[in-house]
């Protein structure tokens, strides 16, 4: 049983120490993210099968609240609005991102200045970012009603129509992410090796067959990872909702503007069902965890990997 | 003479006891409203209060209870700020560990005494000869619970509406300033000559949600807003509800109110800034609101209280009064009622008075006053919140209902142009799904 610890930890006594002392230095880590995320997964877990207030001992109720969900058109409006959320952001901010990223990678001008300019969105609280936001849509005093006038336009009520409030969330949400995925995309951009370039230039390759048939191949690897974290990000878009609609109707007119983490924070703060919002937290699990597991799937079919490197 | 001393002292001692009896509850002359009474046995208590402000009066106040009336006892006295009151609340009276007293707001008192965690006070009040009458209805009935209808708070304050006016505007008018006595049709009428278009200016804005809006037009017409008393129905189609929000509906449909999105929001603090930067005339605003438009508005404004419906006679206030509550798991229940009977004394209240900003929840006329008197010498008619108390309208409305529709009805009428009718008929949908449960 010793020996087998041992062995395990290493074959030398040296391997050993470095071992030990890896695993304490990890420790503080790992013990939080067991106290703190670790447990209230797994109570979220067994919550979802309860009925629970917070105040009265919870009660078992076996399915009834995902039975409840499978009838609850709230929910189902919950889930509409954040698939049409990320049918917007995620498109957005890649496409922007690596076009950013790709400008950006270019010998420019105070380039460090603008790569930081880009960046400072994510580094924005959210909270703070959206309320600007809210007063840059308001339809007759914002700004973007006065850049829109000329377009005669008119009084557009971007935050209180219910046909027009995910665009601005999603334009918040787009302009929040764009740095942090131009980071990756300007990191994945540098590995690519210059003789490529070079060698597409020789045989006589514009700019467009240069980007198309080196640039995007090449860059796969990186705009995986990014589409991956995007629709991870997408699926639990909650600050901006909840901060831009708060002062007219919160959650849109109708729903119209919750998603399913606003939705399971009402459910759970505001109308204390706290099982009912754990069955919810669950689903959005799920959904995130079958849509990455099939994007795992199907990267064979885009993505490029240098020999060597998968 | 054995016989007379006799009879003397007994009439001695039976006087000083009716003078006991009446401290608590005459109501005129410098008798006191509410007495404090000393503690039984002293004893170590939390608090929670979810305002910075209210902690220094409250704390001022708890000093007080401590060298006068309950010598050797102590108050943990904590803020948890207003963000996170509620979840901090639900959660720890999920763990069992609710603080001795607390604060309590109207809408969510029902939840809390629904789940049996509040101590039921009514029995105190008895003990010391308060009459829980003497608050009126619109302050304390929202925190009435059970057959008999027992106080389960004691009110720190009160809010009433009124309408604050922009002066400057009724005299570029020509306008009389209105007094206590207007009706719909004179507020409509004024509303009418004050728009100006051309210079972007409203005539007023009263219709936002909840407490400082279009409730109080309701109220007016003799109907319960939103929901009724029992918390049974939906009244907002109720022929008093179509009629006030039509009222309101109609002059905005002339262009004499602005649209929510316009404004900004649908809270009263919208309309508030709308009308502190010179954009509207008229507008419906909480008392909690004077302080800041005695210090910040630049142009010269008072209040009148809201005109009366033409037909009632009657104009109506929303009133909503902050709480004492105890917890019903409290180790030291005669203590924490002796506490909250204290703080809502005369005595206890007065620092409140003083402090200024919060009207105090005690209706004595001199703390009433003290509280007029703390904004200095405005030349304001701070009296027009005082008297809004009388004839006013306690909420009825609470959490859940509260966020699903308020918001709602007002910008589907007044943003997005949906006829009143199908407005409420969607709006009852929903709160009476919450009242089946």
């Amino acid at each position: 049983m010793r020996s087998a610890l041992l062995q395990w930890l290493g074959p030398t006594p040296l391997s050993r120490r470095h071992a030990l002392w890896g695993m304490a230095l990890v420790a503080p880590n790992v013990l939080g993210l067991m106290f703190f995320f670790g447990i209230p997964v797994l109570m979220a877990f067994s919550t979802s099968f309860q009925r629970w207030n917070a105040i009265t001992p919870p009660e078992f109720v076996g399915f009834a609240n995902f039975r409840r969900l499978l009838a609850d058109p709230n929910f189902h409006q919950a889930f509409l609005n954040t698939l049409k959320l990320l049918a917007l952001v995620v498109p957005g901010e890649v496409v922007l991102a690596l076009l950013v990223a790709v400008m950006l990678n270019q010998p420019l001008r105070a380039r460090n200045l603008f790569r930081t300019a880009y960046f400072l969105p994510v580094v924005t609280s959210t909270v703070a970012a959206s309320v600007v936001w809210t007063s840059i849509f308001q339809p007759r005093y914002g700004s973007l009603s006065n850049l829109l006038a000329p377009l005669g336009l008119g009084e557009v009520r971007w935050l209180v129509d219910p046909g027009l409030v995910l665009i601005p969330i999603a334009v918040v949400a787009i302009w929040q992410r764009i740095g942090f995925d131009m980071v990756l995309f300007l990191a994945g951009l540098q590995a690519i090796p210059a003789e490529l370039y070079e060698a597409a230039r020789i045989d006589g390759a514009g700019r467009w067959q240069r980007f198309r048939h080196v640039t995007l191949p090449l860059l796969s690897p990186t705009t995986f990872l990014v589409v991956v974290l995007a629709v991870i990000n997408g699926f639990q878009i909650f600050d901006q909702v909840y901060i831009m609609t708060l002062r007219t109707v919160p959650g849109g007119v109708g729903g119209s503007a919750t998603t399913l983490t606003y939705y399971l924070y009402r459910r759970a703060f505001t109308n204390s069902e706290f099982g009912y919002a754990s069955a919810v937290a669950l689903v959005l699990f799920a959904a995130i965890l079958l849509v990455t597991v099939f994007q795992l799937r199907i990267q064979r079919f885009w993505v490029y990997y240098e020999a060597g490197e998968t | 003479m054995k016989s007379r001393s006799a009879i003397l002292t007994a009439l001695v001692i039976l006087l000083s006891m009716s003078v006991l009896v009446f401290s608590a509850q005459a109501q005129e002359g410098d008798e006191l409203v509410i007495s404090p009474q000393p503690c039984a046995e002293p004893g170590t208590l939390t608090m929670w209060v979810w305002d910075e402000n209210w902690a220094t009066i409250i704390g001022n106040s708890i000093e007080l209870w401590k060298t006068e009336y309950c010598p050797g006892a102590e108050v943990e006295l904590q803020v948890q700020p207003w963000g996170q009151y509620w979840d901090l609340l639900t959660t720890n009276a999920a763990g069992g560990e609710l603080p001795d007293v607390f604060n309590m707001s109207q809408d969510r008192f029902r939840f809390y005494a629904e789940n049996g965690v509040l101590l039921n006070l009514q029995p105190y009040f008895d003990e010391y000869g308060v009459d829980t009458t003497l608050w009126g209805t619109g302050l304390v009935d929202p925190y009435r619970w059970g057959e008999a209808g027992d106080l389960y708070a004691a009110p720190v304050n009160w809010d009433t509406i009124a309408i604050f006016y922009n002066k400057e505007m009724f005299d570029a008018a020509g306008l009389d300033y209105p007094t206590a006595d207007w009706t719909w049709d004179d507020f409509a009428a004024a509303a009418r000559a004050l728009t100006d278009p051309e210079n972007d200016v409203y005539g007023a804005a009263v219709y936002a949600e909840y407490q400082a809006g279009y409730p109080n037009w309701i109220a007016a017409t003799g109907v319960t807003p939103v929901v009724d008393a029992d918390r049974t129905m939906c009244t907002l189609t109720e022929p008093g509800s179509l009629e006030a929000l039509n009222f309101l509906k109609g002059l905005y449909d002339e262009g004499v109110m602005p649209s929510v999105s316009i404004m900004g929001g649908t809270s009263a603090d919208d309309a508030f800034n709308f009308w502190a930067s010179g954009k509207v005339a008229m507008i419906t605003g909480g008392s909690w609101k004077l302080s800041q438009a005695v210090d910040e508005v630049t142009f010269d404004w008072d209040v009148v209280q809201l005109p009366k419906h033409p037909e009632t006679g009657r104009s109506r206030s929303i009133v909503h009064a902050v709480g004492y509550v105890a917890s019903a798991r409290t180790e030291n229940p005669d203590l924490a009622a002796n506490l909250i009977l204290f703080l809502a004394s005369d005595v206890g209240q007065r620092f409140f008075a003083e402090g200024g900003n919060v009207a105090p929840g005690n209706p004595s006329p001199e703390l009433q006053q003290l509280w007029i008197d703390s904004f200095g010498d405005t030349g304001k008619n701070i009296q027009a919140f005082v008297d809004a108390t009388e004839d006013s309208q306690g909420v009825t409305v609470f959490g859940e209902i509260w966020d699903a529709i308020n918001s709602e009805i007002v910008v589907n009428i007044f943003d997005l142009d949906i006829p009143v009718e199908d407005a409420v008929a969607q709006a009852c949908a929903v709160v009476e799904e919450y009242l089946v449960d």
